[in-house]
């Protein structure tokens, strides 16, 4: 082990470290941005051209934000609360690729902090610790609106992990591996997405409520319960609440774009043409391969999902508590498990047939059971409301 | 491969490090002129009736001892996935043996009314 | 129950021989019941007459005549005009009157106010206490022998205060000593509200027993600074979960006692003073007081003028349904896009109001007799475009927008706020009236101005849950467009006045109760007038304190974010609830 793979580590997590974190600031303007849009206004355009000053802007602000700590909170809680919540929502990006491999300076380089084979399993420990973080502030503010949102966050977290987790399985399935470089690379030909289509909106949907966006945001249900497990929070601590949602949107999305959407792959209709990440482009003297496409390619997709969840935000009210909690159990779990069921039922067909076009049997069936749980949803609220008259 | 997770173990001090200095900015720079008033609880302006932390709902434990027992077979699954190529047919049928089981315990759940939250 | 057995006549004074008779002051209506048989003469008012529901308590102080009198109005939900009775008790401490809730549920919170301005001592009513005022004042103000700290007179106009070209400071002058008086040996900063205790006993009833499963229930305050109690309203709610088990509302941070101020303007002054009560509908308040003054006047309004108002008032309701069907979206969690939407039509409606009275939302637009000023050149065209072409867009783009939107669906169907039955007892007007299937509404009941000129439907919707509210609502924008239609069509020339303009207006004796449909509900003012400038009582009916009196009835046992949706279904508005 020589000195040069610190070297690559540091500039690798710095790279991970930057990337979200000024992912984070331009997502807050981002999000702000396409509200307006969507809402007939213009929002924030003074700080700079086009507003693009507004964050730096915000986070001095809350800089010179005083801090409080309410008189009987739990001190030690209180402080570190936040940083247990936004540290996981940066490590969780440790894992995921965002380039191909590709050999620099006569070194075969990884583009990931880390590339372990259990990726997945990485993925699913860390996204649980930030459970930890919102319980934590919650139930140290000594506050009964944080007490209440950290309880309605730890248990709509922990009931939407399990289909997180099938989502996941489900990935497992059919990349037939943990490693989520491994998994990218099974999708060169054809998305996830595509041949399960279901598992990815399961997948989608899960997401939103892991990350508290709407219309799952329960934990800070402003018109419930004020600002939720951060009602408390000031100053800076707050601005680590924020950035942790704002980081684990990018990290999520940046992990639905490695399970279902091809990761940093090119879209599949560009496969062999010099758009490829895999492509050698010869300029000139210089001969190398297409990797900084990767990059390229992952952000795209990231900014298209990001933009469904802040599309979501604005079109969708809240769910109410119990039909989440009912929904998550009774709806999304069943039917993850049915999902998962039917993609390695397919996987074993079309190995046994040799035969991949026998995958369709996963988009076909899984559709039919999505649609049978959006008809048992359906009955589900139409007996809801006229049982009441 | 192990040796990667040094990898991560260098992220975590980073973000650390990050977290602890953006708090620490905030207790530089900021204003602190502490009073009563502020450092009560928000209570939408009242004062609070009644503690904080106390004893809560039943139901939320009632959720984090199903979600055990379902995160558990979710674990169960990922080994499984990796590998079922290879045990083919005989493994789904081990795994579906072993779904039933578990099916079994959730419909009983859901008919005891566990899952409902009323 | 709400059926009357018999069609009898309305002759009280023959029904019970002895115990009713009619007020014969002149100038005045109704009858006087003698207060030991108040409960039976209710109950045959309502079972025997159909007089279902009682829409408005108050009181007055006749402190010349040494009588308390406490004033109810009733009417039957089938329609006709209001049933006025009263009960007169000495002016002696403590002043006792049977409390009517045990016929009229819809009573307990306006008999609270009586008993808080006036001292009015319900007996049996079911938790007497203050309502708008603190717990520790002193007094009740709206007494005649009552005077206000700071005012050294106890009727406008006042004097003036530079009598020799010098300032003189109200401060200086004023008799009354310091802006708060005390009782002795009180010390406010040592002071526990005791209504705390009272309003934290009231719940505490909630509380989870020991013995039985050891899951506490939590007392939350929800307000005063809430971000969607529309306000400074508070609810003290005690939750198991996320379910509400009890829940007492809390009022009156906004309180400013109108009434009392009310007395001390001159008629005229009272009409900007209006505005500030729904700030929403500055139209439709200056409507109802105006409405309420005339009728003691006893003057023809000019037909110009009459135009002009119900263009004014059915705007006023469009923009403040509008407002009502934004904000709950924001109510659900909908991060404020329905709002903005319909902000964007209500700005140009708020655009006719300024171009006609000069403010947009303080509009002080009507007078007696007719309204300020007729409309200026071009704002009739700007109406007929916006009630022939953008509004009927706008309106089904809204309807489209949310009425399939399926969460927005999911959390309001099947959530009930009010069934018929309840909402008639519990004196609920207006929308959520309406959307409980009772199709009462006043310009088709008891039509004033020239509503019965138009041809409109009044909308109701069968199931009483919050989205029947939400429907109604955007049915009620549609109707009132229809009337919009006609009007501007039929608006005649003509002065806008009738007489000169005057600044003090004279009123006869007598009194006066005069309602119209506001966008919330039934919007009341009963004016008494002894027939010098100033009222002898004024006193606001505000559709929003009426309904909210049904909140803990709608709100136990449903979940929080329901209790949140409720609230915004009634629509209150604090300068109205609190005045």
């Amino acid at each position: 082990m020589d000195w040069t793979i610190w070297v690559e580590w540091l500039i690798k997590s710095l790279f991970v470290v930057f990337a979200l974190l000024t992912g984070f600031a331009y997502l807050t303007l981002y999000e702000r941005r396409a509200l307006a849009k969507i809402q007939v206004r213009i929002g924030p355009n003074r700080a700079g051209w086009q507003g693009l000053l507004q964050p730096v802007a915000d986070a001095v602000k809350l800089i010179f934000k005083e801090e409080l700590t309410p008189a009987k909170a739990d001190k030690l809680v209180f402080f570190w609360a936040p940083i247990i919540t936004m540290v996981p929502s940066i490590v969780i990006a440790a894992v995921i690729p965002f380039g191909p491999t590709t050999t620099l300076f006569g070194r075969t380089i990884v583009f990931s902090v880390a590339n372990i084979n259990v990726g997945v399993l990485f993925l699913m420990a860390v996204a649980s610790i930030a459970v930890y973080g919102i319980v934590l502030a919650g139930w140290s503010s000594n506050n009964k609106y944080a007490m209440l949102g950290g309880l309605r966050s730890s248990a709509q977290m922990i009931s939407y992990e399990l289909s997180l987790g099938l989502g996941f399985v489900t990935a497992i399935l059919l990349g037939n591996s943990m490693n989520l470089h491994d998994i990218v690379d099974a999708q060169r030909n054809v998305w996830f997405a595509v041949v399960q289509p279901v598992g990815a909106l399961i997948f989608m949907i899960v997401t939103l409520a892991e990350v508290n966006r709407a219309p799952f945001d329960m934990p800070e249900a402003e018109q419930e319960l004020t600002a939720g497990y951060h009602s408390e929070y000031s100053g800076m601590k707050f601005a680590l609440f924020f950035m942790a949602e704002y980081q684990k949107m990018i990290a999520i999305s940046m992990i639905a774009a490695t399970l279902f959407f091809g990761g940093y792959r090119e879209f599949w209709f560009l496969k062999d043409t010099f758009l490829s990440v895999d492509a050698i482009w010869n300029i000139g003297p210089w001969q190398f391969q297409a990797w900084f496409l990767g990059p390229i390619y992952m952000l795209l997709k990231v900014v298209v999902l990001l933009f469904f969840m802040i599309w979501i935000r604005a079109t969708w009210p809240r769910i109410r508590y119990d039909r989440l909690m009912s929904f998550g159990w009774k709806v999304l779990l069943p039917l993850s498990l049915a999902v998962v069921f039917i993609s390695a039922v397919g996987v074993l067909v079309a190995q046994q047939f040799d035969n991949n076009w026998y995958l369709a049997i996963i988009p076909i069936f899984s559709s039919v059971a999505g649609l049978v749980a959006v008809g048992f949803v359906d009955q589900a609220l139409r007996r809801k409301s006229y049982a009441s008259h | 491969m192990l040796i990667e997770y040094i990898a991560i173990a260098v992220l975590l001090v980073l973000s650390t490090a990050v977290a602890l200095i953006a708090v620490g900015l905030g207790t530089i720079f900021g204003p602190q002129k502490k009073s009563e008033a502020k450092s009560m609880p928000y209570e939408s302006g009242m004062s609070p009736y009644g503690e904080g932390t106390r004893r809560m709902p039943v139901r939320f434990y009632l959720i984090a001892v199903l979600f055990i027992l379902f995160d558990i077979e979710v674990v169960f699954f990922l080994p499984w996935a990796v590998v079922f190529r290879q045990l083919t047919w005989f493994g789904l049928a081990e795994m579906v043996i072993f779904i039933t089981i578990l099916l079994v315990g959730y419909f009983y759940a859901w008919k005891k009314g566990a899952l409902e939250w009323e | 129950m709400a059926t009357p057995t018999t069609t009898a006549t309305l002759d009280l004074a023959a029904r019970f021989p002895g115990a009713v008779s009619a007020d014969a002051r002149p100038g005045y209506k109704g009858w006087i019941v003698e207060k030991d048989k108040l409960i039976e003469v209710a109950t045959a008012i309502r079972d025997e007459f159909g007089y279902d529901h009682l829409t408005a308590v108050t009181g007055v102080d006749y402190l010349p005549e040494g009588k308390m009198e406490v004033v109810y109005h009733a009417f039957k939900t089938t329609g006709g005009p209001v049933l006025t009775f009263k009960v007169q008790v000495p002016r002696v401490d403590p002043v006792e009157v049977p409390s009517v809730t045990s016929i009229w549920p819809g009573a307990e919170f306006q008999e609270r106010e009586a008993w808080d301005l006036l001292g009015v001592k319900f007996t049996n009513h079911p938790d007497l206490r203050r309502i708008l005022l603190w717990e520790g004042f002193e007094g009740h103000p709206l007494r005649k022998d009552w005077k206000e700290a700071f005012y050294e007179e106890d009727a406008k106009p006042f004097k003036s205060r530079w009598p020799e070209g010098k300032h003189v400071m109200a401060e200086e002058k004023n008799p009354f000593k310091d802006n708060i008086n005390f009782p002795k040996d009180f010390d406010p900063e040592q002071w526990v509200p005791e209504g705390e205790a009272a309003l934290y006993g009231a719940l505490a009833r909630y509380q989870v027993q020991e013995g039985s499963l050891k899951t506490d229930h939590i007392v939350i305050n929800m307000g005063p600074q809430h971000p969607s109690t529309h306000g400074v309203f508070r609810a003290a709610v005690t939750v198991d979960g996320e379910t509400v088990v009890s829940l007492k509302p809390v009022m009156g941070y906004l309180h400013r006692n109108h009434d009392k101020i009310g007395e001390r303007n001159t008629f005229l002054q009272n009409m900007p003073f209006t505005d500030r009560l729904d700030y929403f509908n500055s139209m439709s308040n200056n409507f109802g007081y105006a409405v309420a003054v005339e009728k003691l006047m006893n003057i023809q309004v000019a037909e110009r003028a009459e135009y002009i108002r119900v263009i004014m008032a059915e705007l006023s309701r469009i923009q403040n349904h509008l407002v009502f069907i934004g904000m709950l979206g924001n109510d659900l969690g909908m991060m404020y896009t329905p709002a903005l939407y319909a902000f964007e039509e209500r700005e140009l409606i708020l655009d006719i109001f300024e171009a006609v009275s000069g403010s947009r939302m303080m509009c002080n637009y009507y007078r007696f007799g007719g309204v300020v000023r007729d409309l200026p050149e071009g704002v009739l065209e700007k109406i007929k475009g916006l009630v022939f072409e953008r509004l009927p867009v706008k309106a089904d783009e809204l309807d489209r927008m949310l009425t399939e939107n399926e969460v927005f669906v999911a959390r309001m169907k099947g959530v009930k706020v009010i069934d018929a039955e309840n909402a008639i007892r519990y004196s609920i007007t207006g929308p959520v009236l309406r959307a409980a299937g009772v199709p009462y509404d006043i310009r088709r009941a008891d039509p004033y101005s020239i509503y019965d000129r138009f041809d409109f439907d009044i909308p109701t919707r069968p199931n009483g849950d919050l989205m029947d509210n939400y429907l109604l609502r955007l049915d009620e924008i549609r109707q009132s467009l229809r009337i919009l239609q006609q009007a501007v069509k039929q608006i005649p020339e003509g002065p806008v006045m009738t007489g000169k303009p005057q600044y003090q207006v004279r009123v006869p004796a007598g009194e006066s109760y005069g309602r119209v449909e506001s966008p919330k509900g039934e919007l009341a003012f009963y004016v008494v007038s002894n027939g010098k400038p100033n009222p002898f009582r004024y006193h606001v009916r505000p559709p929003s304190f009426v309904n909210i009196t049904a909140l803990e009835k709608m709100c136990v046992g449903t979940k929080i974010a329901d209790f949140i949706a409720i609230l915004g279904v009634i629509d209150i508005v604090l300068g109205e609830l609190d005045r």
